[in-house]
């Protein structure tokens, strides 16, 4: 039952860092995008190839997977976001971002290989450490961490301030002279930084797997919507919730309905409260 | 047109081999899936990425009820057909209420909750180690008389899919996607026309399941990976929205290209990503209109513009037909 | 008989948008509604076509209350609209556009349609006759296969006209008809409007050309901050001094 717990809080903190990412780049451009379980997932894998195959330390290791990352997540902006945003087709923006998606997954599947490799020792510890162990509470600092980041820089600094100001009213904040294309490709790459710093302290809870894009990029979703599209405290309670009747249900009925019950979770909160935990109810003009 | 049936029909005889047969029959049982969800997502903009999970539904019904309780393989391809239609419904009435994004997301869920219910119900489906599927019996038991009734199939499929789409509801679907508030205002019942297309798109996806288990011979799990859900619906974005011919050819040369091009093959769903991008960034009506581009283009129409002018009487004949 | 706004109001975030508005468009009438920017004549327009639900009053067309049924139960009740910017399908043709105004009238469900059962065929035949013959009516016949997105912009208005004659309407609501148009063409326009009043169509004319409001209408409503100003015959309007400090100026 303990254990059910703290793997349940583990697994939900990874949930709420990819449900912080889509916040990010949906702060500023008003898309979700299917690659942002993608950015974790580059994380987790740039990690283990660069300490498990290339033998680096453990900090290069880490800058280097942030940094593969920040490259997704601009990558994502200037390929998939930037020329379609121009064009008022609302449905473009899912496509070119699933297409990428795809494209991330297979050309990391057929370069790293299609099978879960194991994560390195980020921090020297002992096996036998069981529910201390560093897999559990690596996702949980670094997603509150992201959080606490995240408010800050929101509140403390002027990029923060042009981030809300775009995300109230992109157009407005364009006739005032922002730059919004840099601000919009800003986001994204911290979105990708955050995604990928997440996969990689998350990397021996996950492994290091090229599916586990998709999967994340849903569960990640189910979190945000969970908690409420664009409140980061919704995010943190809603991947906490899902994590917890993740594991509690796999705990209580066995693993083999885990993805059943998390849609059942959204399809509940959706039904009840349509615009999430923390949500704001959006006013539709016509 | 009557030269492309004519094909069609004669295929069996002008195959050199059983692969070409095999590759004919497996493009049937795609394009009968995709022909319907071609109305969901070409016509009415619902972008549905995991229809595959309603493929499975149809192959494991057919596979359960010809092969484990030895029904009937027609009565069974009946039953495969409906059980993706109620399917559909239940996929359709919770998730089709949600905007475009929260959709596709539910899609998705929704194959992987069908593949995690297949592998949790071993007793039924067999698990992971799958279920062999019968085939149809004389005269279909032959891969040309196969051939044929998947033939059969598509073709009714493509006569339904296009009835809808030149007519009222195909009017109807295209307002949905490209401007739900003109439908609204003409009447057009928003929820009720994705719903009962969806419905529709269940349907021939449990009439493909059926008939893609029965020339697979055996499945299992690992046959409805989530990738053939994602080839599905890039066939009809690269064919163009709102045509029927250009996701058949989507379908056709999506199918036969890997495995005419050993290197696409090996990059696998990495060509249909990158296929799908290009489309999406270069020209977002589809391949088919590259044609239309190119001749405007090299031959440009000029629309003569002509002064509106009304003619009254004529315009009092239209509504007084009409006033009581 | 009459499409009516009973002392409707609704606001947004706390700011009245029309406080106790009356409106009555009888059938065979041209009622024309004016007033400046923001006084509430597009949010009036939208509560009788559904957008937008009253916070008070009552929405009735010919003694149904429609108050609170959604924008696609209007065009059954007999109530077509244009829009300001016009809504047409870019990819379909000018014929497309027009039947799909006859939505209402379809009685063929979507296994009929599948079929192409003979009363599907025979009720598409016959929306796409009544089409071609209002498209004619307008002026648009000689383009009639003409994709929507490649018309002008006169075509455009001219079309969603069609379209919203297209199901046989009682009351169409016509939302700044007139705007771009060029002199010759809004003469064009008042003399289909003239049309619709002879087949007992009742027509609301939201416009801002009131030069075009007086010459072609039998009544008129001001609108002003949420409240209506004055009604009657133009030229009691035209006349009415609030009418003239809040709106003609001098």
């Amino acid at each position: 039952m303990l254990a059910a717990l703290v793997t349940g809080i583990a697994t939900g903190a990874v949930y709420a860092a990819v449900a912080l990412a889509y916040n990010l780049m949906f702060s500023t451009s008003k898309v979700l995008s299917v690659t942002t379980g993608h950015l974790c997932m580059l994380g987790g894998v740039l990690g283990a190839w660069a300490m498990g195959n290339a033998h680096l330390p453990m900090p290069v290791a880490l800058a280097l997977a942030v940094a593969g990352g920040g490259l997704a997540g601009w990558i994502t902006d200037v390929v998939a976001i930037r020329r379609v945003l121009a064009r008022s087709d609302e449905h473009l923006w899912l496509l070119s971002t699933l297409a990428l998606a795809t494209m991330l997954q297979q050309a990391v599947g057929l370069w790293w290989g299609t099978e879960p490799k194991p994560f390195p020792r980020l921090l020297a510890q002992d096996f036998g450490a069981g529910l201390g162990d560093q897999k559990y509470w690596l996702p949980v600092v670094v997603a509150a961490a992201a959080a606490l980041g995240l408010e800050l820089f929101y509140r403390r600094t002027l990029y923060g301030k042009l981030f809300l100001a775009m995300s109230e009213d992109a157009f407005a904040a364009r006739a005032r002279g922002i730059p919004t294309d840099r601000i919009r490709s800003l986001s994204y790459v911290m979105a990708g930084m955050l995604g990928a710093l997440a996969g990689f302290a998350a990397g021996q809870l996950t492994f290091a797997f090229f599916a586990l894009g998709l999967t994340l990029t849903l569960n990640g979703f189910i979190a945000l919507a969970v908690g409420g599209l664009g409140s980061n405290r919704g995010a943190l309670a809603g991947g906490l919730a899902l994590g917890l009747v993740n594991s509690l249900a796999t705990y209580g009925l066995g693993g083999e309905y885990q993805q059943t019950i998390s849609v059942g979770l959204l399809l509940l909160v959706l039904l009840l409260r349509p615009q999430g935990l923390f949500g704001v109810r959006a006013l539709r003009p016509v | 047109m009557l030269a492309g049936a004519l094909f069609l029909i004669g295929l069996p005889l002008l195959a050199q081999d059983e692969y070409q047969l095999h590759l004919a029959c497996l493009i049937g049982c795609y394009w009968i899936l995709i022909a319907g969800l071609n109305l969901a997502v070409g016509y009415t903009g619902q972008l549905s990425i995991g229809h595959v999970g309603l493929l499975a539904i149809g192959a494991y019904v057919f596979a359960i009820l010809a092969g484990r309780n030895g029904v009937n393989p027609y009565l069974a391809l009946g039953a495969a057909g409906g059980m993706g239609g109620l399917c559909g419904l239940l996929l359709g009435l919770p998730s089709l209420r949600l905007p475009g994004f929260y959709f596709a997301m539910s899609t998705l869920a929704f194959a992987l909750i069908v593949s995690e219910l297949i592998l949790a119900q071993g007793g039924l489906t067999g698990g992971g180690v799958g279920l062999a599927v019968p085939g149809f019996p004389k005269p279909v038991d032959t891969p040309a008389g196969f051939y044929c009734l998947v033939l059969a199939v598509s073709a009714v499929v493509s006569l339904l899919a296009w009835n809808v789409a030149r007519h009222m509801w195909g009017r109807a679907l295209i307002a949905v996607r490209d401007s739900a508030v003109a439908a609204a205002a003409v009447g057009v019942p928003l929820f009720r026309l994705k719903l009962t297309v969806f419905v529709f798109s269940g349907v021939t996806a449990g009439l493909a399941g059926a008939l893609f288990a029965s020339l697979q011979s055996y499945i299992t799990p690992d046959t409805f990976v989530f990738d053939l859900g994602l080839f599905f619906f890039v066939c009809i974005i690269i064919g163009g929205r709102g045509s029927i011919l250009g996701p058949f050819l989507g379908t056709v040369v999506l199918t036969v290209l890997p495995e005419a091009v050993a290197p696409l093959a090996r990059l696998g769903n990495f060509f249909y990503g990158l296929l799908l991008l290009m489309v999406v960034l270069l020209l977002p009506e589809g391949i088919g209109r590259l044609v239309s581009v190119l001749r405007e283009r090299f031959w440009p129409v000029r629309l003569e513009s002509v002064a509106v002018a009304p003619d009254l009487p004529r315009l009092a004949r239209a509504l007084g037909h009409k006033q009581p | 008989m009459s499409l009516a706004a009973q002392a409707v109001s609704r606001s947004f975030g706390g700011v009245a948008a029309l406080s106790r508005v009356d409106l009555e468009l009888v059938p065979g009438e041209i009622h024309g509604l004016i007033g400046p920017n923001g006084s509430g004549k597009t949010t009036l327009l939208n509560l009788l076509c559904g957008y937008y639900r009253p916070d008070e009053g009552r929405i009735l067309a010919d003694s149904v209350d429609l108050t609170a049924a959604p924008v696609e139960r209007r065009a059954p009740a007999g109530v077509a609209r244009s829009f300001q910017t016009p809504r047409l399908l870019p990819t379909l043709s000018v014929l497309d556009n027009a039947m799909l105004g006859g939505w209402r009238e379809l009685r063929s469900g979507f296994v009929a349609s599948a079929l192409a059962l003979p009363g599907a065929r025979a009720e598409d035949a016959r929306l796409r006759e009544r089409a071609t013959e209002l498209l004619h009516g307008v002026g648009l016949g000689r383009v009639l296969g003409r994709a929507a997105g490649h018309l002008e912009h006169a075509e455009q208005r001219f079309l969603e006209i069609a379209r919203a004659l297209a199901a046989g309407p009682r009351y169409v609501l016509l939302d700044e008809p007139a705007g771009g148009l060029t002199g010759a063409e809004i003469a064009h326009l008042g003399g289909i409007l003239g049309v619709l009043r002879g087949a007992g169509i009742g027509v609301l004319l939201v416009e801002h050309h009131t030069d075009f409001v007086f010459r072609v209408c039998d009544r008129v409503t001001t609108l002003d901050l949420g409240r209506v100003l004055a009604r009657g015959t133009p030229a009691e309007v035209r006349s009415d001094a609030e009418v003239i400090r809040v709106y003609l100026g001098a």
